[in-house]
């Protein structure tokens, strides 16, 4: 085999190796809920479900709505709900938004709800909703939810006894490596409103305690106000195991007693 | 009938023709192609048959010496297995060997001047005979595994190969180094490049030791079978090696097998070392197969299992280190085409290490204070190599071409004492990926009769990057940048000048430009604890190139029986890569580094090296080496850097027996590292050895028993980490039957 025999074979597999790889036109990168029932009730012939990504906890929880006449999803006019926890001798609320448009599927409404305790012995949970059709009808009724127990909501108060909610919003599953580092800070006015905090400043310190009276942080980035709540940073984990992430808020100059965050770091 | 007489005639024809094989073959240079003349045609070390004459050619009786020694002056020996219808053999120069040194390691007599080392003690194993080398040092953590160092330069700034192919260590403490994966029963030879000028092949410019592994050859069978036993340690090892062919001598095989076990050593003063001991197991097999046109192909497997390996300067021992080492390599015939091929070579190797500190007292520790701490690693390469010779406007050259791809997994579990306290894991390195090819290329330019110069160079394309998102994330973390795939082109270059001034002296002097890139570890290591200086350092992908450049020049002086060599030696770093302090961890139990470009250093130093034969069968060698090392930018010595050492060796052979007495001793060292590292200074130290060997049996059994550091002192190293003693005094006697 000559020299240019060799080079023609070597253009060729060359050239099928380019087309091979360039007619690989899967595109996966279309994003898909993934979501687990929660709950559903049919009121008038119409069927509310509540699904969520997992079962629903106490914490920041991504609420997703369908509703359906028969077989077919329908879009109200409007859609609004309210969480009660009734505790028998008194009931209350807990932060959420109002369902919208999801924007990853539009035949839901989705919003974010932080449960602020758990279905139990205490409480039940029940999400009243309201819906108008398209023809006008306006529609509501209640669903029983069952929220359980998380570390990922922590609370705190100020020398008025005014307290304050702060929620693990991100990392959901806190892994080695780099992680967005997300908290959502509420305050209760009253028992059914529960208002975003964004003024406040937030003072964190991951820890871990490796026994034997040894332990470590690992590299953060403090999070910061960014509006409706959220408080944004990161945090670099440097290996699996129990971790505490400390959480002080600062109202007003006025540094409220601190809070600890007890969760596992995966390993990948 | 007549058929019959016929016949009956031809076969006779043919056995006269077969009982007297003359043939005539010519020994020529391989570069020039010019005949070479005197060179000797030996039937073993010693023994030579005939020398060749003005046209290089030579005429032996095959039937006799099939298998034969070719050396000249000047030029590399060749073993080779005659057959009918070879018209040319080629030797290869070696002008430049002052700076690509051949370490012969076989228990054989043979070149003796100061080019040529010799293992003299064939008991001695591969840790202690690179000890002695001037210019290589060892870093050490216990009994085994002791990792060489050339000229103060280890791990990441040397080369470290088994027959040219790219080994990497599994464990991420440098607990098995590559060099414990050849046995000295496996070894032909160690080739040390401590200038790194042989730019063209090690691809890198660094400091580069070759192990070259005994091959199948086409000779009668032959067994050797060894075994030793050592006290106070009860170190014993017994070891099998073979060689055999069949009758064309076109098949070829070899095998060898060892395996050792020690004890705790004891130091002197009667000071037993805990946690020293080890088992190990090495096999070997060759296959040599020469087709009728000359090329020939061969094929190697080595498998090395080690088991309970102590290391008492480290905080955990090896439980289990695995390496598969395979590789298939084609060699061509020697061709007079202006293109040509020399050899092509296939590789694949798979490391693997565990340890863990299940049998320490990690409750009462300093560091990682109550909790066990298993780690595992383990490295997979797979690498090709081709290189030939070739001429281009009637200039010729050698060219060499080598790729390889390695994958790298290091992890460790933590498990603490308190059963409150979660189970922690840290990957150390997550399928971390390292791409590498190379091309160069080596002029020899002959400037006069007695002036040589050779000019190599080589680029590289080195890629590194992790496919681990969560691994890859951590970096991005602690860099503010997602690190990807980190590659660069890295050039590299080298002139060497030989000037023969008359018969007796030679001055050498070469220049070597080096770019480096960081290693997986310095890249891409997680949690990496240097027990040097007791930080745990964090990779940086980020690096940039490190450059060197290295000047050395070398005087030799030979007479009959005398020849000496000294070499001083220059080298500047820039962009030294080195640890620098990293995010405060909020504990004083845990200190971290980061990988860094700190500024620039410098290592410089000399060796001399000198070889007398006294008469009455007496020799005298000498060894003096010395490193200064130098971080400019922290204004401080370099760590883990040898002081002034030496070896004074006389050596009595007469007949059956040879009688050896050895002193090794080292200057204090005063300069030490106290910023970038914590080392203390060291004490000067001074050990007496002798080994009495003898033949029996025609020289079929061998008998050697070797009585070290008589005196029984107590010493440790500068380059022992954790100041892990010695060995005090020891007796080691070995038997070698050879059938």
């Amino acid at each position: 085999m000559n020299i240019q025999s060799m080079l023609g074979r070597l253009m060729a597999v060359t050239a099928l190796l380019v087309f091979a790889v360039s007619c690989d036109s899967s595109d996966n990168n279309d994003p898909e809920l993934d979501l687990i029932p929660i709950n559903s009730v049919t009121v008038d012939g119409y069927t509310v479900s509540l699904e969520a990504t997992n079962e629903l906890e106490i914490g920041a929880n991504q609420l997703f709505w369908k509703i359906k006449q028969g077989d077919d999803t329908i879009t109200p006019q409007s859609f609004t709900i309210s969480p009660i926890m009734d505790m028998a001798t008194m009931s209350h609320s807990t932060p959420f938004d109002q369902p919208e448009t999801d924007a990853i599927d539009d035949s839901y409404l989705s919003n974010l709800a932080v449960f602020i305790m758990p279905s139990g012995d205490m409480g039940s949970w029940t999400i009243n909703f309201q819906f108008t059709t398209q023809s006008g009808s306006d529609i509501s009724g209640e669903m029983p939810i069952n929220v359980n127990s998380s570390w990922k909501i922590m609370n705190t108060q100020d020398g008025n006894g005014k307290k304050y909610f702060v929620t693990w919003f991100e990392p959901q599953r806190p892994m080695s490596g780099n992680n967005d580092l997300t908290f959502l800070v509420h305050t209760r006015e009253t028992m059914m409103n529960f208002p975003a905090v964004s003024d406040a400043e937030m003072i964190v310190y991951p820890y871990m305690d490796m026994g034997g009276g040894t332990g470590h942080s690992t590299p953060f980035t403090p999070p910061v106000a960014t509006g409706n709540g959220f408080y944004e940073g990161d945090i670099n984990y440097s290996m699996s195991g129990l971790w505490t992430t400390t959480v002080e808020l600062v109202v007003e100059n006025d540094t409220l007693p601190e809070m600890v965050f007890e969760y596992s770091v995966i390993a990948k | 009938m007549k058929h019959l007489i016929l016949i009956i005639g031809l076969l006779f024809t043919g056995a006269e023709a077969l009982l007297a094989q003359q043939i005539s073959v010519k020994v020529a240079d391989m570069t020039t192609k010019e005949p070479i003349v005197q060179a000797h045609i030996k039937d073993g070390p010693n023994s030579v048959i005939t020398v060749t004459d003005v046209n290089g050619m030579f005429t032996v009786d095959l039937s006799k010496y099939s298998h034969l020694t070719i050396t000249a002056v000047g030029f590399a020996p060749k073993n080779i297995h005659l057959q009918r219808g070879m018209e040319v053999i080629y030797l290869n120069p070696e002008v430049f060997r002052d700076q690509t040194e051949l370490l012969v390691l076989a228990n054989e007599e043979g070149e003796q001047n100061v080019h040529a080392y010799h293992n003299r003690t064939a008991d001695q194993g591969m840790d202690q005979f690179l000890d002695n080398i001037d210019g290589v040092s060892t870093t050490k953590r216990g009994a085994f595994g002791w990792e060489p160092a050339v000229r103060g330069q280890s791990d990441q700034r040397m080369n470290l190969v088994i027959d040219g192919m790219q080994v990497f260590k599994a464990c991420v403490d440098k607990m098995d180094p590559i060099t414990s994966y050849v046995e000295t029963n496996n070894l032909s030879k160690l080739q040390i490049d401590k200038s790194g000028s042989g730019v063209a092949q090690n691809g890198t410019g660094v400091s580069t030791v070759n192990l070259v592994t005994q091959k199948a050859e086409s000779a009668p069978t032959s067994f050797n079978l060894s075994t030793s036993y050592r006290a106070p340690d009860q170190y014993r090892t017994v070891s099998l090696s073979g060689n055999t062919s069949d009758a064309s001598g076109r098949n070829a095989v070899r095998f060898s097998g060892s395996y050792k076990k020690a004890g705790d050593f004891r130091a002197g003063n009667d000071r037993t070392i805990q946690n020293t001991q080890y088992e190990k197991l090495n096999l070997n097999v060759n296959y040599r197969h020469t087709f009728p046109s000359k090329h020939t192909l061969e094929a190697g497997y080595i498998m090395d299992k080690a088991y309970d390996i102590g290391y008492p300067a480290l905080l955990m021992d090896a439980t289990k280190a695995l390496a598969d080492i395979g590789q298939i390599r084609f060699n061509f015939a020697p061709s007079n085409n202006d293109f040509q091929f020399n050899t092509a070579q296939v590789y694949a190797n798979g490391v693997r290490h565990w340890m863990d500190d299940y049998g320490r007292d990690v409750a009462n520790r300093q560091v990682m204070r109550g909790m066990y701490m298993p780690m595992y690693g383990t490295t997979t390469t797979y690498g090709a190599k081709l290189n030939g010779a070739a001429t281009l406007f009637d200039h010729q050259f050698d060219w060499f071409m080598d790729a390889y791809m390695s994958d790298a997994f290091g992890d460790m579990l933590m498990e603490s004492l308190d059963p409150s306290i979660q189970d922690m894991l840290i990957y150390n390195l997550d399928e971390v990926k390292t791409n590498n090819a190379s091309l160069g290329f080596r002029h020899r330019i002959q400037l006069s009769d007695n002036v040589l110069m050779k000019i190599e160079e080589s680029i590289r394309y080195k890629t590194l990057r992790t496919d681990s998102e969560s691994h890859a994330s951590f970096f991005q973390g602690l860099y503010g940048e997602a690190p990807g795939t980190r590659a660069k082109f890295l050039l590299s270059g080298s002139g060497s000048v030989l000037w023969m001034m008359n018969n007796n002296w030679s001055l050498s002097g070469s220049l070597v430009y080096s770019e480096r890139m960081g290693n997986h570890m310095e890249l891409f290591g997680h949690y990496i604890y240097n027990y040097t200086d007791g930080f745990f350092y964090d990779g940086n992908p980020w690096l940039k190139t490190e450059r060197s450049i290295n000047t050395d020049i070398n005087a030799t002086w030979e007479t009959t029986g005398h020849s000496l060599s000294f070499t001083l030696f220059h080298k500047q770093y820039f962009n030294y890569i080195d640890g620098v302090l990293g995010t405060d961890s909020g504990s004083n139990d845990f200190r971290f580094k980061q990988y860094a470009n700190v500024g620039d250093a410098v290592i410089t130093g000399g060796e001399f090296r000198s070889f007398n034969d006294l008469g009455m069968m007496i020799t005298l060698e000498n060894r003096l080496s010395y490193l200064y090392a130098h971080n400019q930018t922290l204004d401080e010595p370099l760590p883990l850097i040898p002081p002034l050492k030496g070896n004074t060796t006389l050596h009595f052979h007469r007949g059956r027996n040879m009688f050896m007495a050895d002193l090794e001793w080292a200057a204090e060292q005063n300069r030490i590292a106290e910023i970038s590292s914590i080392e203390d200074q060291t004490g000067a130290y001074g050990i007496f050895n002798l080994t009495f060997e003898r033949r029996w049996m025609d020289g079929d059994l061998t008998s050697i028993v070797s009585l070290n550091n008589i005196l029984d002192h107590y010493y440790h190293t500068h380059t022992s980490i954790g100041n892990i003693p010695e060995a005090g005094r020891n007796l080691m006697v070995s038997l070698s039957y050879q059938f």
